[in-house]
């Protein structure tokens, strides 16, 4: 599969903000414009899930695109921070629920989904590229298993209901104009934060440890530490993504975090392509315009709505076989064969 | 057959030299890649290292940058014992080293290379912040571009260069950050005449404070650039002397061309 | 092993005494105060042999999936539906001829068929591109799941047993003493289950002689270690990929049919045991058959007893002994660095 386009005149180009091309500012106005068109439905189980699941998905692009670690515990991380804003604040189950403030709650529950991802990480990149899936795939199912068990802290089974965002100046969070600008916001700070780290020293080392890690490590970085230090981004981001979607649905349960979801995490990157952290939003936004309406897809060609998995797995089937890069790789080839740069849509410069 | 280079300044515990080799060995299953490795360089030498194929010659690099660590014996790097250090803490000590195969990162431009080359020694390698537009590393990166040669290229995808650019692009890497010592495995490998020159031209005008050591197949450009020759053989330190010595040598003409040109 | 105890004597000191607990524990009758302690002797040896048995189908699901992976490279997450599917066919083919052990033919074919197509049309054309090989596989399981979700619904299959397999049998194993007659008593255990331990010990003897004593296992061996340098030497590399693929399908097709007699195939078992998989190798080592044994001993016996004796923490028992290899020896116990 290809490396991230990284705009590889990378350090010595223009400042980033010069480098965004006309259209990216057409679809910006769109969405902050979208909710006077847009009905509540649209806006809350359509852009709001998009941008949630993209920005979980990013966590995986940014692992997998820029480090070349496929991590399939991003949902659990995101599982996680949910889990703990219900734990450490209000919900409905005022036995185990805490009760603090958000401005406790909130961050504590970051800084420890940041920590556990930090320690899968150390665990799963001192081995070969390959077990990564492996091992965090076993960490996505033992927090799955874990959860629904345990009724101490996690409510077992059921797990928490009536998880609700915080009133924060006065707005309901959750009314759905509100929501699609919060989440819409997170989702754009993530991209956002993604493009700048991908250039800077940071990720660029990262990419280098992704493309030569001996070469690396003979440079006087040292690797593993760079590829935790991914994690923990990543697992920052996710976690951003779970306390959203916590909110979205007022609830967490095992089943949010489950492998199913986990998996689903990574379908919806690769389908979007793992190129570009445009990437996941895309592929988010396919796979919930699939959920919300692959039943009446599935009915009108007279089969049970409950075959959604069967045409998500196919689906995933398909664009890996055709296109490994996801979408992202269609759109590139397309603009290849009309000679323009893909993500900038001008007439390629040449070497 | 161990003779000390000239003027070799052997204190109790070495620290006057560069690097110190003392009984290196390496084993690889039932195979003794390298043995009895008795290797003695002083700061600034320029040392040559040759031989056949299969003599031992990158495995002893290999060793001594920290890809694997040796099996036996111990390895001293101005004076400071660097046996059990990974390869990147060696690096951080002054240590550079450039490969058979050019080892560089294809999907960067030549100027990201040199950059990635240049962080790795700095404290900056973690930084969030994208680097302005006179940071320090920056500028040396750019600095070094300019020094091989390639500032035309220097916003050049690497899998666009050619040959010859990339193994230049490999010498700017091992001269970044504020190298002690540089290990050259086979720099001239595929270069042209007027290339390779240019080659000499820049090992000969490194700073007198750099020492190397050269892995070549090329005599002629090994010959020109060593003060000093150390031929393997089968793992094993064969023999060394001065690069007139060895190109006299009866025994050394034997192993190499055949028995031809004795005398 | 003579040479393990020269190099690591700490290690070799602390396995020498927990073999002698372990043995004195199965071997000896307990005190009261053992009793009183943690329970039954009984309990406990259940809980042993129970965990000796699943480890030993955990092995048969495991060696197939570590096959795969040490000579491909290829990490088959679709292997958990290739488990789930044969113990379907088995369970179709037992109902229809009224053999139980025609399933176990009858699954290993369809499986290993299914595999060799899986090799040649899919996976052979991703040669090399091992992230591709692997997504492909989690699509396959995806696909895979719902299908068998549709075919077979969400029922519990359970395959039956012919009469001279089911029952207890009696074991020489001494569980306690008699209060009314002094003698001894004795363990007795479900006759199933010893006869699978059997098999699949004669199984894993078979894939070891196999690898270490034929031609064909010398190649399989080779092509683990360095498959570039096989092909150069000419063997047709590609029939041997087909090959091991089909044979580690196969082995999961057949686990299927085991598992499916001594417990249930049902909707979630596929996930279940390719987790199982996963976890067995990464703590055995992967690439390795002894690992996979070892592995899937120790994950087996460690479920078990975390069932028993600390049921709300079974999983955490597992999870732990996954981290602890993980943290001090990345690459398995028998894996190679």
């Amino acid at each position: 599969m290809a490396n991230v386009d990284t705009q590889t005149r990378g350090l010595s180009s223009p400042s980033w903000i010069e480098r965004i091309p006309a259209y990216y500012y057409f679809i910006g106005i769109i969405l902050i414009a979208m909710p006077v068109f847009a009905g509540d439905f649209v806006l809350f189980q359509i852009f709001g899930w998009t941008f949630i699941l993209g920005i979980i998905s990013l966590s995986l692009m940014f692992l997998a695109g820029y480090g070349g670690m496929v991590s399939l515990a991003q949902m659990t991380f995101a599982g996680l921070a949910g889990y703990l804003v219900a734990i450490f604040g209000n919900s409905a189950i005022d036995t185990i629920s805490q009760g603090w403030p958000w401005y406790v709650a909130i961050p504590l529950a970051i800084l420890i989904a940041v920590l556990f991802g930090t320690i899968v990480g150390w665990l799963a990149v001192r081995t070969e590229g390959i077990y990564t899936i492996m091992i965090t795939l076993a960490v996505a199912s033992a927090f799955f298993y874990f959860t629904r068990q345990n009724y101490v802290v996690f409510n077992g089974f059921s797990g928490f209901n009536g998880v609700l965002p915080p009133e924060l100046f006065g707005i309901d969070w959750r009314h759905p104009v509100a929501f699609y600008y919060l989440t819409l916001f997170w989702a754009l700070a993530a991209y956002f934060s993604v493009v700048y780290l991908s250039r800077a020293p940071f990720g660029l080392a990262l990419q280098g440890v992704r493309d030569n890690a001996r070469r690396m490590a003979a440079l006087g970085y040292n690797v593993t530490a760079h590829r935790v230090a991914a994690y923990s981004f990543a697992a920052l981001l996710a976690a951003i993504g779970g306390i959203l979607l916590t909110w979205q649905s007022a609830q967490i349960s095992p089943g949010t975090a489950g492998i199913g979801p986990a998996i689903d995490i990574l379908v919806i990157a690769v389908i979007g392509g793992l190129r570009h952290p445009i990437g996941p939003f895309i592929g988010a936004f396919i796979y919930v315009l699939l959920k919300t309406f692959a039943i009446d897809v599935l009915i009108s060609l007279g089969l049970s709505g409950e075959r959604f998995q069967l045409l998500i797995g196919l689906g995933f089937l398909v664009i890996v076989f055709w296109s490994p890069d996801g979408i992202l790789g269609l759109w590139q080839r397309l603009q290849d064969s009309r000679g323009r740069d893909p993500l900038t849509g001008r007439g390629r410069r040449g070497v | 057959m161990n003779v000390p280079p000239p003027n070799s300044r052997m204190s109790a515990n070495g620290v006057g030299n560069a690097l110190e080799l003392r009984g290196v060995g390496k084993v690889f299953g039932a195979l003794a890649a390298l043995s009895d490795i008795d290797m003695t360089v002083r700061p600034g030498e320029r040392r040559a290292v040759l031989g056949s194929n299969g003599a031992g010659k990158t495995t002893l690099f290999n060793c001594i940058t920290g890809d694997f660590f040796a099996t036996t014996g111990s390895i001293r790097f101005f004076g400071e014992d660097i046996s059990s250090f990974p390869a990147y803490e060696r690096t951080r000590r002054g240590l550079r080293r450039t490969y058979q195969i050019s080892l560089l990162f294809t999907a960067l431009s030549v100027l990201d290379n040199v950059y990635l080359a240049c962080n790795g020694v700095s404290r900056g390698r973690f930084s969030f912040r994208r680097p302005q537009r006179n940071d320090a590393v920056l500028e040396s990166a750019e600095m070094l571009v300019r020094m091989v040669h390639l500032e035309n290229v220097r916003d050049t995808l690497v899998s666009d260069l050619s040959h010859g650019q990339q193994r230049q692009l490999e010498i700017a890497m091992a001269l970044s950050g504020a190298p002690r010592f540089i290990l050259f495995d086979e720099p001239a490998a595929g270069l042209s005449p007027g290339e390779r020159r240019e080659l000499v031209e820049i090992l000969t005008n490194l700073p007198s404070h750099v020492g190397f050591i050269i892995i070549e197949h090329d005599m002629d450009v090994a010959l020109r650039v060593a003060e000093f020759v150390t031929m393997m053989h089968d793992g094993r330190i064969f023999k060394e002397g001065k690069p007139a010595e060895i190109e006299d040598d009866p025994e050394v003409q034997a192993l190499y061309l055949g028995g031809e040109g004795r005398g | 092993m003579g040479n393990f105890a020269q190099r690591h004597p700490f290690w070799a000191t602390v396995i020498a005494a927990a073999v002698a607990i372990a043995l004195w524990l199965i071997f000896a009758v307990w005190p009261g105060w053992l009793v009183d302690l943690i329970g039954s002797k009984k309990l406990f040896l259940n809980a042993l042999f129970n965990g000796i048995t699943l480890g030993a189908l955990y092995f048969l699901v495991a060696s197939g999936f570590t096959l795969i992976f040490g000579l491909m490279r290829n990490v088959n997450l679709a292997h958990g539906s290739l488990y789930l599917f044969g113990g379907y066919i088995g369970y179709e083919f037992a109902n229809w001829t009224g053999y139980w052990l025609l399933a176990f033919p009858a699954a290993f074919i369809i499986v290993a068929l299914l595999g060799v197509l899986m090799q040649l049309f899919v996976f052979q054309r991703m040669e090399g591109q091992e992230l591709r090989q692997t997504l492909v596989t989690i699509g396959i399981s995806i696909v895979f799941a719902d299908l068998l979700l549709w075919i077979w619904g969400g029922d519990f299959y359970n395959i039956g047993l012919p009469s001279w397999l089911s029952g207890p049998m009696d074991t020489f194993l001494i569980t306690g003493v008699s209060r009314r007659t002094g003698e001894f008593l004795f363990l007795k255990y479900p006759m199933v289950r010893i006869v699978i331990f059997a098999a699949s010990v004669v199984v894993g003897i078979a894939m070891w002689l196999l690898l270490n004593r034929t031609r064909i296992g010398m190649i399989i061996r080779a092509g683990v270690d360095d498959r570039d340098m096989l092909a150069a030497t000419g063997v047709r590399i590609q029939l041997v990929f087909a090959g091991v693929f089909a044979f580690g399908a196969g082995l999961a097709g057949v686990a299927g049919v085991v598992g499916g007699s001594f417990q249930s195939l049902a909707p979630g078992e596929d996930i279940r045991f390719l987790l199982a998989s996963l976890v067995v190798v990464i703590v055995g080592g992967m690439g390795s058959i002894p690992g996979a044994a070892l592995g899937a001993l120790i994950i087996g016996t460690a479920e078990q007893f975390g069932s028993v004796y600390f049921p709300t923490y079974a999983v955490v028992l597992t999870f732990i002994i996954m981290v602890a290899v993980l943290a001090f020896r990345p690459q398995g116990l028998l894996g190679r660095a």
